[in-house]
């Protein structure tokens, strides 16, 4: 994500999600949602193609 | 000493309830305390005694869990405001079996907010206290906090942690005691309050690798009531601790791990591998790349799974939470279930990378935390590697091996100028705990950085 997340869009993601925040409640968080939704777009970089997702069940 | 009659179990039992009193008044490491019940298992142990009867391999040593093991009857909050009235009906089962073995149950420990963060503060119960400062009031670390500080200051001999991003590793690394946070799938975790179901290990927190050999393998073994556990037998950890690393393949992970330490974290960690190498292992430098992607992934997941859990108290119950706690779990709506797979992908590629290092080498060698004891109100650590927030600091060396699931036992290897513990870690092969603790037993028969204790008021 390269633009940071706006107000409008954090409200809609907390509706689907079943959470009525307030605006105040959704600006207090904005920068680290924003912080963290840079960090994680980092996973894209990763040659990811060819690796199906793990868990962490290492039945033995 | 017990099964000698060289001392009673009451006698140990009264002795430690009494330092209890005298001291966890500033330190703050009990949520409940069990007294009378410890006193009347107690009672029961030294009657076992006289009577000649099978004893187990821990008959009446004390113990200390965290407030997130359910115990039979006896409330377990999770540190939490949600749950202070919550009385389970049933032992976790990990606890079930300390107690088959002997172990006597004093009191639960204080816990981060459903071991949601790892600067160890708790503003429902009190901030434990890390007894290695008696002017400052210092972070004890990890989630596990009470558990750490409680070992620290001998109000028990041994605590249970859980770990899901370090949180059995940083509290031992702050407070200079040995603990291991076992694979993931070797320990129960079974009736231990969640937070994060794929990164959750539980383990013991003691004074000596040896001690967590006996206790880990009182709790280790297949359970049917945990699907993740392992059928896989359970070696005899204390059988493995011959002390001979001569052949040992060790190798010092370089980059990211020493990197980020500051200076006298680096030099302690680079001296134990020194030591390590003098008394016949053999020591290579090793990078892992891809760890510097663990941190997006265990944020990935432990938010999403966190949340998961958490959702219909967040709905409900929000004032209750601490709200640093509910300000990372609200964090979880905004994650992606492509961030959550791209995560799961990510950490077969950091598991992959661990493996290969392993495949050459039998541990491998890092700091466990990057910094010594913060005070409580630090925000800000400067790393080896530049600025950071404490939060970020504490786990950056830890939550890779709970994102790969390897086995890692943290334990003391220094103090720095101003008398504060240096912890390091110790990363093995998966299910080869075994190996894991007779590096770390016999890095303490070379040194006694494990044997020195903080001077208590």
């Amino acid at each position: 994500m390269s633009q940071p997340i706006d107000l409008e869009t954090m409200r809609s993601v907390a509706g689907l999600a079943g959470f009525e925040w307030s605006d105040a409640e959704l600006e207090a968080i904005r920068p680290l949602v924003d912080a963290s939704l840079r960090m994680l777009a980092g996973l894209e970089t990763l040659p990811l193609d060819e690796v199906e997702p793990t868990t962490q069940y290492r039945v033995l | 000493m017990i099964a000698a009659r060289e001392v009673s179990p009451v006698e140990v039992v009264r002795a430690h309830l009494e330092r209890i009193t005298a001291l966890d008044g500033s330190l703050r490491t009990f949520i409940t305390l069990t007294a009378d019940a410890a006193l009347a298992a107690a009672a029961a142990a030294e009657a076992a005694v006289v009577a000649g009867r099978p004893l187990g391999p821990l008959h009446g040593v004390p113990l200390g869990l965290k407030d997130l093991y359910d115990t039979a009857g006896v409330r377990t909050t999770g540190g939490s405001r949600i749950l202070a009235e919550r009385v389970p009906a049933a032992d976790a089962t990990v606890v079930r079996r300390l107690r088959e073995a002997g172990m006597i149950v004093l009191g639960k420990l204080n816990m981060v907010e459903f071991a949601y963060g790892p600067e160890g503060l708790n503003p429902h119960y009190g901030h434990p206290r890390n007894p290695w400062d008696a002017t400052t009031h210092r972070m004890a670390g990890g989630s596990s906090s009470g558990s750490g500080a409680a070992v620290a200051a001998g109000l028990v001999p041994v605590a249970l942690g859980s770990d899901t991003g370090g949180s059995i590793r940083i509290p031992c690394s702050l407070c200079g005691l040995t603990g291991i946070k076992p694979t993931y799938g070797r320990v129960s975790r079974a009736g231990v309050l969640p937070l994060s179901w794929s990164m959750d290990h539980v383990g013991p927190m003691t004074r000596s690798a040896a001690d967590c050999a006996l206790v880990l393998g009182a709790m280790a073994g297949y359970d049917p009531a945990d699907p993740s556990t392992s059928v896989l037998p359970v070696p005899d950890y204390t059988a493995a601790l011959t002390g001979d690393v001569r052949g040992l393949r060790v190798g010092l992970l370089r980059g990211f791990f020493l990197e980020s330490a500051t200076a006298e974290v680096r030099a302690a960690v680079e001296g134990a591998a020194t030591a390590l190498e003098k008394a016949g292992a053999v020591v290579d430098e090793v990078a892992l790349p891809g760890v510097r992607h663990a941190g997006a992934g265990s944020l990935a997941v432990v938010a999403t799974e966190a949340l998961a859990y958490h959702a219909a108290w967040l709905r409900t119950r929000a004032s209750d939470y601490d709200p640093d706690v509910r300000t990372r779990l609200m964090l979880g709506a905004f994650v992606t279930g492509v961030h959550y797979v791209r995560a799961q992908q990510a950490r077969g590629l950091l598991r992959r990378e661990v493996d290969e290092a392993l495949a050459r080498r039998d541990v491998l060698l890092a700091p466990a935390t990057p910094i010594t004891a913060p005070a409580i109100e630090a925000r800000q650590a400067t790393l080896g590697d530049g600025p950071a927030d404490i939060r970020s600091a504490l786990i950056r060396l830890t939550r890779p091996f709970n994102f790969s699931g390897h086995p890692a036992c943290a334990l003391p290897c220094g103090v720095t100028a101003g008398g504060l513990p240096i912890g390091m870690q110790i990363v093995g092969r998966p299910f080869d705990e075994a190996t894991v603790l007779r590096a770390a037993d016999a890095y303490q028969r070379l040194t006694d950085w494990h044997a020195r204790r903080p001077v208590l008021a």
